[in-house]
């Protein structure tokens, strides 16, 4: 048998990948590595993103994506390497002091507040840069924004898959940053929620915002994006184009498995 | 936004004081209750100021979710510091005039919210039930302190001595007694309402139901916490002082002792703790089945009191609230 030389999901998502605009980096990433005792969960990675780019992240289970999500929005302090906001050092900063200079994050496994109502939770992010009934009014126009609006009212417990994913959406939106984390914000949702994802983070980036991506769906992230890192066991296999990354004889082995497997 | 400003008028909104209507239902019966019963007024004290107790217990029980089982430390030092500060040949020659009743209050919430700020600082570190077990410790070397100091009075505990008026009542009427619990019941209902409207509530429900991500909309779990604990420290110190007038004498073994701050909690809990009114309904069913119970019952009453708590815990996880709003009807809930 021999190895397989091409990515078996390649069906295109509808629009185009956003370009990367030049320009200074918002958030930049130099040599960041995360120990867990022994383990080296991110070993030696950098990254660098600007404001309307659209930074993907990919590779398999277990890659360490998440745990450099955390090191980058400061769950996770890094063993070794810097993080830096507008030139400004980071790397130390608890997450709640990020949000408040302009980064939000969404988290892999959506958790909505669930005793709260949907316009709540959204309420609750609104509060950062809002005070009362502007905080409110802010909140609502989020659920409008991302099409929740006509739940505001409903415990954020009973919404299904693809509607807490929006509001995860939402409560980060009305944090109004200026980079987004997104970790699987796309997998998991059937073609046409992802469609409508995907339109919507593309209309983010298109306005401005730097976001950095977690995925592990090949065709969502190339067709948002023009530039991914893609990550196995910690460490960095391939980065740039996503059809040149995903033809990358090592990617391919990280996915799909060696020819002696 | 301008298309869609019909729409404003009408959308639901998160910014409310909560069911105040209820609340004022609750507040009115109060009112009432010394006209009706004017013979059972110590019943009616020591349930209103019980009520106050759940209440303030449970900005931080309830609203910042943080399981305090020492809570009757706070109330204590409100206790001590009124009566102290009323007997000044106990305290240092400096305090040649006694304090009390003005300034015995207010210093006795002072000291209360400094011992809840490091209190907090200390412990909130901790997540989960650490905080309810380390709160059992702090409230006991507390009580120790008190116990093996002369100027407490150790463990004889203190009298209170003869006050001047108050405002020209006297503090020892049961009546005046009551109207100060009842402003107290009314104060903690205030401010709780407060809460429900504020950013700070929200913040308190995000942290409650997951720090994590609280933090990730900004918000400071440890210092939200703290602000909780500090509020609910005032409240429960102002509480005491006036638990000490009702009393006249007290001994650290009933003021400053593990039952009470379980039963200020289990108040809270049984009401319901999630909810705005929930301790105070809590405080006036569990004080009433207690007073019919010991007169129906006589020796098992304890018994009878234990069952019911067992049967609230186990099929009303939300309390006495959260069977109402189960049932349909959005009495105080407290979103």
């Amino acid at each position: 048998m021999t190895a397989p030389t091409q990515f078996p999901e390649l069906t295109p998502l509808p629009g185009q990948p956003v370009h990367a605009p030049s320009g200074p980096p918002i958030l930049k990433a130099e040599n960041i590595t995360v120990r867990f005792g022994g383990v080296v969960a991110v070993g030696d990675i950098s990254l660098a993103v600007r404001p309307g780019e659209i930074l993907g992240l990919i590779g398999p289970n277990g890659a360490g994506k998440t745990t450099l999500f955390n090191a980058l929005t400061g769950f996770v302090t890094p063993s070794g390497g810097r993080v830096t906001y507008n030139g400004r050092d980071i790397t130390n900063m608890q997450p709640q002091a990020r949000a408040k200079l302009g980064m939000a994050r969404t988290f892999q496994v959506e958790r909505p507040f669930e005793d709260l109502s949907v316009l709540e939770n959204v309420l609750v992010a609104a509060f950062l840069k809002y005070r009362g009934t502007k905080a409110e009014d802010h909140a609502y126009a989020v659920l409008e924004r991302v099409g929740l609006a006509d739940r505001a009212t409903q415990p954020a417990a009973q919404l299904n898959l693809a509607r807490r994913r929006r509001l995860e959406l939402a409560k980060v939106l009305a944090l109004e940053p200026k980079v987004l984390f997104l970790d699987e914000s796309i997998a998991g949702l059937n073609p046409p929620g992802q469609q409508e994802m995907v339109a919507l983070i593309r209309t983010l980036a298109h306005s401005g915002l730097a976001i950095v991506m977690v995925e592990h769906i090949m065709h969502v992230i190339m067709s948002l994006s023009d530039h991914v890192i893609c990550m196995a066991f910690g460490e960095l296999l391939a980065e740039g184009d996503p059809h040149e990354v995903a033809a990358h004889p090592d990617v391919i082995r990280a996915y799909l498995g060696d020819d002696n497997d | 936004m301008t298309a869609t400003a019909p729409s404003t008028r009408s959308r639901p909104r998160a910014l409310t004081f909560g069911n105040v209507w209820l609340s004022v239902a609750l507040v009115a019966i109060l009112f009432i209750y010394p006209f009706v019963f004017g013979k059972a007024m110590n019943f009616g004290i020591s349930t209103l100021l019980f009520a106050g107790f759940a209440m303030s217990w449970n900005i931080l029980g309830g609203w910042a979710g943080q399981t305090s089982l020492g809570h009757a430390a706070l109330l204590g030092i409100g206790a001590y510091s009124m009566t102290l500060l009323a007997t000044p040949e106990r305290l240092p020659p400096f305090l040649t005039s006694p304090l009390a009743p003005w300034w015995g209050a207010l210093i006795g919430m002072v000291i209360a919210v400094a011992v809840a700020a490091v209190w907090g600082w200390l412990t909130f570190r901790l997540q989960g039930s650490y905080f309810a077990l380390s709160s059992i410790a702090v409230a006991l070397v507390i009580r120790l302190v008190v116990i093996n100091s002369n100027w407490t009075g150790g463990a004889e505990g203190l009298f209170m001595p003869d006050l001047p008026k108050f405002f020209g009542f006297d503090l020892f009427d049961r009546e005046t007694e009551y109207w100060l619990a009842f402003g107290f019941v009314v104060l903690t209902l205030v401010i709780t309402h407060l809460i429900r409207r504020s950013r700070m509530g929200y913040a308190l429900q995000a942290v409650r139901e997951d720090e994590d991500g609280a933090r990730a909309l900004g918000i400071d779990p440890a210092r939200m916490k703290l602000l909780a604990f500090m509020l609910s420290a005032a409240l429960m110190a102002l509480g005491g002082s006036l638990y000490a007038l009702y009393l006249q004498a007290f001994e650290p073994h009933t003021i400053l002792e593990l039952p009470l701050s379980i039963q200020i909690a289990l108040l809270a809990i049984i009401g319901g703790r999630t909810t705005i009114q929930g301790p105070l309904v809590g405080a006036l069913v569990l004080s009433i089945f207690g007073e019919v119970f010991r007169n129906v019952f006589s020796n098992a009453n304890l018994l009878i009191y234990g069952v019911l708590i067992l049967l609230v815990t186990l099929f009303a996880p939300q309390g006495i609230m959260g069977l109402f709003n189960r049932a349909g009807s959005k009495l105080g809930t407290a979103r």
